[in-house]
C-alpha cells in the first residue's frame, strides 16, 4: 500500500507564547473552519479556557493541505497547554506526533517552559522547528531572540520562522516546513492494531472519548476493540478525527490521529496510555503507555451545605471523566463534616477543578489549604504516608518525616541573581547549578521543598523580578526534614482544616502570619472570635476578631425597599458562600490564608 | 384602607456630595412644565382607580420641594384635593433645604395645606456642613426652623448625619447638643452611607478621604440615642425618633411620629408619582422613569393606564403573597416598638407570621435579636444596629 502524505505534529511553547493563537491561523489556511465558525483561540473549548485565555486540556485536529509543491497532505495538529502543571499533558501529545513547533514569543524570548518542553520533544525523538511569534509586537526582538535558539538548538539562524500568528504574518511558511522537514509516520497497516490513548473526554452520549494514535494496522468502524491493559471489550459507538468537532469515519490507519467514541461511562475502563487492539486480532505487546500523572498538592474538598455532599460526589466522578489526572477519595474533618481529599498537579490545576465544580455543577464549596503529601516513620517501624496535616500522628510516636523536595529551574535575566537566590534561601531551597543559554540570562537549578513552592512561591519570584522570571519544575526526591505540626483554634476549637506540616525554625513565624492573616480574613461576627496558633502543645500566637458593632440599613423608605432588599441579597448570598464551622461563619479565602503569608521572615 | 400619596421634586440647587437621590441641579427652567406634568400624573392615575381614593399621608419629597414657588405648590395641591379624598387629619409634608425658604414662602405654604415640614438640617458644625457640599449655614436652620414656627408649623422634622469622615464623637455630641433645643417634634438620625457613584464615595476611594468608621458610628448612634431620651424623644424606628407625647395619647407608636413613613414601614399602599419615585400599590411595586424631562414627555403624552400605573411608569414587579409577606417582616421589624403587628398580619394574610415564619422567629429570638410577644415581633434594642442579621431572613 503507497503511503500516505501525513504528518503528526505538535505545538509546544511557554505559557501565552501563542500556541492557540498559531493553530487557529492554521486552522484558516487549510479552510478546516470556515471564516463564520472562526472565533480566537478556536481550541480552546472550554469556558473557563476561554475565560481564561489558557489552554487546559490538549486538544487535536485534523487538517488538509494543499503544499506549494502541488501535492496535498493531512495534518493532524495538537495543541498543547503551557502552564507547568499540565506538563503531563505536553508529553502525552509528544508521544502521537512526529514533530513540533517550538513557539517563542518574540518579545520575551526563551522561558522556562520552552527549555523544558524543548527537551521533552528532544528526548521523545521529534523533529522540532522553531518558530518566533508575535513580531507585530512593538517590543519584539526577533534578531536576539533567534540567535537565543540558534545557541539553544544549535539550528542555523535562517531555519528559525518568524511570524505573527496574531495578525498572520508569514505564518504558510509553518506549513510549508510542517511538510518539507516533519517526517511522515510509519504506516504499517499490515501488523496487528495498536493505538495508543494519548488523551480523552467524556461526551455524555457517546461515552468515553479517547484520542488515540493508531501506530500499527488498521481499526474500521464496525470492528470490536479490547483495551490491553484494562482487558475492556467494546464496540465503538463511532470513530473518526477532529475537524475541531468530531467528524465520523469509516478507518483509521496507522500513522493517523483520531478518536474511537468507546460508549464506555467510565475512563477506568478505557485510560489513557492504554493499547487499543482489535478483540478478533490482538497484538501481542502494548505500546509503551504513561506513567498515571501522579498528584503533587493535596486539599479537601467540601460542600458548603452539607446536604450537597451528594451533588459533589457526583460531580467529582464525572469531572474524573475528563480529567484523569484528578484523583480524589472522601475523608471526613471534624470541622466540615464530610468531603474529599482530592490530589492535583499543582495550585492551577486545584484552581481549576474548584471553579469548574462551582459552575460546571453549580456547586458552592469551599477547598482547604493545599498540602503536599508527607512520608512518615513511626517508632514502630510502620511507614504511612499523610496528605492531610491533621492526621499527622503525635510526635511521641514518629521517627522521621520527609517532605517531597523538587528539582526546580529559574529562568532570568542575570540582574535578577541576588534576589531570586534570596527568595529561594528563605524558602529553604537549596542551590544545585547554574548555566547561561542566553546572553545576559541564567538559568538557575534549585532543590527546593515542594510545601515551599506552593505557598506564595511564583508569586514572589515575580514580582521581585519584575515579571521576567520564568519556572519551571519536577519531583526530585523525599528529604528527611525536622518539621512539626501547627494546629489552629478558632473561637477556641480547633479547625483541622487548617492544620499545616511546617519547618520547626519557622513554626514560630508562620503560626504569627497565619493568625494575623486569619484574623483580617474571618469577618467580624456577631460575637468576639478569637484565634489560635498552636504548636508543640503550646500557643504561639493568638488575636481576637472583635464582635461586629453596625450591621443596618440605617435608611429605608418607599423608594429604597427593592434597592435594599437587593443589597440585603447580595450580603446574604456572600454568607451563604461561609462554611459555618461551629457558630463562626469562615470565608473561604480563610481556608486559602497560608497560601497569603506574604513575604516572610 | 387609606393610601399613602408620595411625589418627587428632582430639583436642587447644587448636588451634595453624599447624595444619590434622583435629582438634578441647573434644571430649574423644567420646573414650571414639571409641575404642569406632575399634575397631569395625578389625574391619570386618578382616573384609573374608577371612584375617588381616601387618602391620609401626601409627601413632596426631593430634591428640593422648596424650590417650588408657592403657586407650583399650589397647583399640585389643587389638584390632588381635586383628585383625591384628603382625609380631614392627613399629614401634608414637604421636604425643604433651610437655604432655600423664607418666612412668605412658609407662610403661603402653610395656608396651602401643608402641616408638617421636614428640614435637611445634617450638621450644625461648619466644616461638617461644608464637606457635605451643604449649600446652608446652621444660622440658616435657626430662621428656617423659627419662620417655620411663626407661619404655624407645629410639626417638624429635623434631619441629622453622623458617622462622617473625620468627624469625632464630641462634634456629633456638639451637633445634637445646639440641635434639641430647637425642640422639633421628630427627629431622623442616619448614618452616613457611601453610595455608589458619589463624589463622597470617590473621595473616600481615592484615599482623600479616610473612611468612615463603622464602630465609631456605632457609638454615636448609642450616644444619640441616651441624648434623644434625655431630651424627651421616644425612639418607634431605626433611625426615627418622635417627641413623646402622652397627651396625644401616644400608642406603642409615638402619636407625632411620621405618619407617611409608617405607611412604607407597615408595607401599605401608596402611589409614587413624579420622576423617579417608586410605588407599591394594586399588588404592584413600581417605579417611575428617572429622567425629568423624559417624564414629562411621557405623561403629557400618555394615556391612562390600567390601576395603579401612569405613562410614565416604566418598571413594575408584581407582588405576590410570599414575597408580601416577606416584606412585612423586614420592614415592620424596622419600627423599634410597634414591631411587626400580629393582629395587622394575620387580618392581612389570613394566616399568622408565626406559622409562616417559625423558623426564621425561632432563629432570631435564639440569636437574642428579637423579641416575640403576645400582640408583636421586635428587636430588642442591642438588635438596632444589627438588624441587618434579622432582615436577611426575609429576602
Ligand atoms: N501581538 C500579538 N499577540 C499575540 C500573537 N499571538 C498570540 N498573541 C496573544 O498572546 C496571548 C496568548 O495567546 P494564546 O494563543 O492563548 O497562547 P497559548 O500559548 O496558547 O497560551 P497557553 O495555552 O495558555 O499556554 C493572547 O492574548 C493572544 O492574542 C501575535 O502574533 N501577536
Ligand atoms: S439637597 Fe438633598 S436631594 Fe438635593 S442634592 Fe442635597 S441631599 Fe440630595
Ligand atoms: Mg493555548
Amino acid at each position: 500500500m503507497k503511503s500516505r502524505n501525513l504528518r503528526n505534529f505538535c505545538i509546544i511553547a511557554h505559557i501565552d507564547h501563542g500556541k492557540s493563537t498559531l493553530a487557529d491561523r492554521l486552522l484558516q489556511l487549510t479552510s478546516t473552519v470556515s471564516e463564520r465558525e472562526m472565533q480566537a483561540q478556536m481550541l480552546d473549548s472550554m469556558d473557563l479556557e476561554r475565560e481564561k485565555g489558557v489552554t487546559i486540556k490538549a486538544s487535536a485536529v485534523h487538517m488538509t493541505y494543499r503544499a506549494k509543491d502541488g501535492q496535498e497532505y493531512e495534518l493532524n495538529l495538537i495543541d498543547t497547554p503551557g502552564h507547568v502543571d499540565f506538563g503531563y499533558e505536553v508529553s502525552r501529545a509528544l508521544q502521537a506526533c512526529e514533530g513540533a513547533l517550538l513557539v517563542v514569543d518574540a518579545s520575551q524570548g526563551v522561558q522556562a517552559q520552552t527549555l523544558a518542553n524543548l527537551y521533552l520533544a528532544v528526548d521523545a525523538g521529534l523533529e522540532i522547528i522553531p518558530v518566533i511569534n508575535k513580531i507585530d509586537l512593538p517590543a519584539a526582538r526577533p534578531v536576539e531572540v533567534t540567535q537565543e535558539i540558534v545557541d539553544l538548538m544549535g539550528v542555523d539562524a535562517e531555519q528559525v520562522i518568524t511570524i505573527s500568528a496574531k495578525s498572520g504574518i508569514n505564518v504558510e511558511a509553518v506549513l510549508e516546513a510542517v511538510v518539507k522537514y516533519i517526517p511522515a509516520p510509519t504506516q504499517d497497516v499490515e501488523k496487528p492494531l495498536r493505538a495508543l490513548v494519548f488523551d480523552s473526554h467524556y461526551d455524555s452520549y457517546k461515552g468515553v472519548i479517547a484520542y488515540v494514535r493508531v501506530v500499527d494496522g488498521i481499526l474500521n468502524d464496525a470492528d470490536e476493540v479490547f483495551a490491553l491493559a484494562t482487558e475492556t471489550r467494546f464496540r465503538p459507538v463511532e470513530i473518526g478525527n477532529f475537524q475541531p468537532q468530531m467528524v465520523a469515519g469509516k478507518r483509521l490507519q496507522a500513522g493517523d490521529v483520531g478518536y474511537v467514541a468507546t460508549g464506555l461511562k467510565t475512563v477506568r475502563e478505557c485510560r489513557v496510555g492504554d493499547t487499543l487492539t482489535l478483540f478478533s486480532a490482538k497484538a501481542e505487546t502494548p505500546l509503551p503507555g504513561y506513567q498515571p500523572a501522579k498528584p503533587m498538592v493535596f486539599a479537601g474538598i467540601y460542600p458548603v451545605e452539607n446536604e450537597d455532599y451528594p451533588t459533589l460526589k457526583e460531580s467529582l466522578e464525572k469531572l474524573q471523566l475528563n480529567d484523569a489526572s484528578l484523583v480524589y477519595e472522601p475523608e471526613t474533618s471534624q470541622a466540615l463534616n464530610f468531603g474529599f481529599r482530592c490530589g492535583f498537579l499543582g495550585l492551577f490545576h486545584m484552581e481549576i477543578i474548584q471553579e469548574r465544580l462551582e459552575r460546571e455543577y453549580d456547586l458552592d464549596i469551599i477547598a482547604t489549604a493545599p498540602s503536599v503529601e508527607y512520608e512518615v516513620e513511626k517508632t514502630n517501624g510502620e511507614t504511612i504516608w499523610i496528605d492531610t496535616p491533621a492526621d499527622l500522628p503525635d510526635e511521641s510516636t514518629i521517627n522521621e518525616i520527609r517532605e517531597p523536595w523538587m528539582r526546580i529551574q529559574i529562568f532570568t535575566p542575570q540582574e535578577f541573581y541576588g534576589t531570586v537566590m534570596d527568595l529561594v534561601t528563605k524558602k529553604r531551597g537549596q542551590f544545585v547549578s547554574q548555566e547561561y543559554p542566553a546572553p545576559g540570562r541564567v538559568l538557575l537549578n534549585y532543590d527546593l521543598p515542594l510545601a515551599e513552592l506552593i505557598i506564595d512561591f511564583y508569586d514572589q519570584l515575580k514580582s521581585r523580578t519584575k515579571g521576567y522570571a520564568s519556572l519551571d519544575y519536577h519531583f526530585h526526591s523525599y528529604r528527611t526534614e525536622k518539621l512539626v505540626r501547627l494546629n489552629v483554634l478558632i473561637n477556641n476549637a480547633p479547625l483541622d482544616a487548617l492544620t499545616m506540616i511546617v519547618h520547626k525554625d519557622h513554626a514560630f513565624h508562620k503560626g504569627q502570619a497565619l493568625v494575623s492573616k486569619l484574623k483580617e480574613l474571618i469577618p467580624r461576627q456577631m460575637f468576639e472570635v478569637p484565634i489560635q496558633a498552636a504548636a508543640g502543645g503550646r500557643i504561639i500566637s493568638r488575636a481576637n476578631v472583635s464582635a461586629i458593632r453596625k450591621d443596618v440599613l440605617s435608611k429605608c423608605y418607599g423608594g429604597d425597599i427593592s434597592r435594599k432588599k437587593k443589597l440585603l441579597e447580595k450580603q446574604k448570598k456572600g454568607k451563604k458562600r461561609m462554611k459555618m464551622v461551629g457558630r463562626v461563619e469562615i470565608p473561604q479565602s480563610a481556608f486559602m490564608a497560608v497560601l497569603k503569608l506574604g513575604d516572610e521572615q | 384602607m387609606a393610601y399613602s400619596l408620595y411625589l418627587h421634586i428632582p430639583f436642587c440647587t447644587v448636588r451634595c456630595a453624599y447624595c444619590d437621590f434622583n435629582t438634578y441641579a441647573g434644571l430649574e427652567a423644567l420646573i414650571q412644565p414639571y409641575t404642569d406634568a406632575l399634575c397631569q400624573e395625578i389625574s391619570l392615575v386618578a382616573k384609573s382607580v374608577g371612584g375617588t381614593l381616601p387618602v391620609h399621608t401626601i409627601f413632596l419629597g426631593g430634591g428640593t420641594p422648596s424650590l417650588l414657588s408657592p403657586e407650583q405648590h399650589g397647583q399640585i395641591l389643587t389638584c390632588l384635593a381635586q383628585h383625591f379624598q384628603i382625609t380631614q387629619q392627613c399629614e401634608i409634608t414637604f421636604e425643604a433645604n433651610p437655604g432655600t425658604v423664607s418666612l412668605a414662602q412658609l407662610q403661603a405654604l402653610k395656608v396651602l395645606g401643608y402641616n408638617r415640614i421636614s428640614f435637611g438640617v445634617q450638621s450644625a458644625q461648619p466644616h461638617e456642613l461644608k464637606l457635605l457640599d451643604r449649600l446652608h449655614s446652621f444660622e440658616q436652620v435657626l430662621s428656617a426652623v423659627e419662620w417655620a414656627r411663626k407661619a404655624g408649623f407645629a410639626n417638624l422634622n429635623l434631619d441629622l448625619i453622623y458617622g462622617l469622615p473625620h468627624q469625632a464623637l464630641e462634634t456629633w455630641e456638639n451637633t445634637l447638643f445646639q440641635v434639641l433645643p430647637l425642640g422639633a417634634e421628630h427627629l431622623s438620625l442616619y448614618a452616613l452611607s457611601l453610595e455608589y457613584g458619589t463624589p463622597m464615595r470617590a473621595w473616600v476611594e481615592q484615599g482623600k478621604l479616610p473612611s468612615p468608621d463603622p464602630d465609631l458610628a456605632a457609638l454615636m448612634y448609642e450616644t444619640a440615642s441616651a441624648r434623644m431620651s434625655d431630651a424627651g424623644y421616644a425612639q418607634y424606628e431605626i433611625s426615627n425618633w418622635a417627641k413623646a407625647d402622652p397627651a396625644l395619647g401616644d400608642g406603642e407608636t409615638p402619636a407625632l411620629a411620621c405618619l407617611h413613613n409608617l405607611q412604607y414601614w407597615r408595607n401599605e399602599a401608596w402611589l409614587g408619582l413624579g420622576a423617579g419615585a417608586h410605588g407599591s400599590a394594586g399588588g404592584y411595586r413600581y417605579s417611575v422613569t428617572r429622567s425629568p424631562k423624559g417624564y414629562i414627555e411621557r405623561v403629557m403624552q400618555g394615556t391612562p393606564q390600567p390601576f395603579p400605573f401612569s405613562p410614565a411608569v416604566v418598571e413594575s414587579e408584581a407582588l405576590d403573597v410570599a414575597t408580601a409577606m416577606a416584606d412585612t417582616m423586614l420592614l415592620g421589624l424596622r419600627l423599634t416598638r410597634e414591631g411587626v403587628s400580629k393582629a395587622r398580619f394575620a387580618e392581612r394574610f389570613s394566616v399568622e407570621y408565626t406559622q409562616v415564619f417559625s423558623q426564621e422567629l425561632r432563629e432570631l429570638t435564639n440569636l437574642g435579636l428579637i423579641e416575640q410577644l403576645p400582640e408583636r415581633a421586635r428587636l430588642v434594642p442591642p438588635a438596632y444596629l444589627l438588624a441587618n442579621e434579622a432582615f436577611r431572613r426575609f429576602v
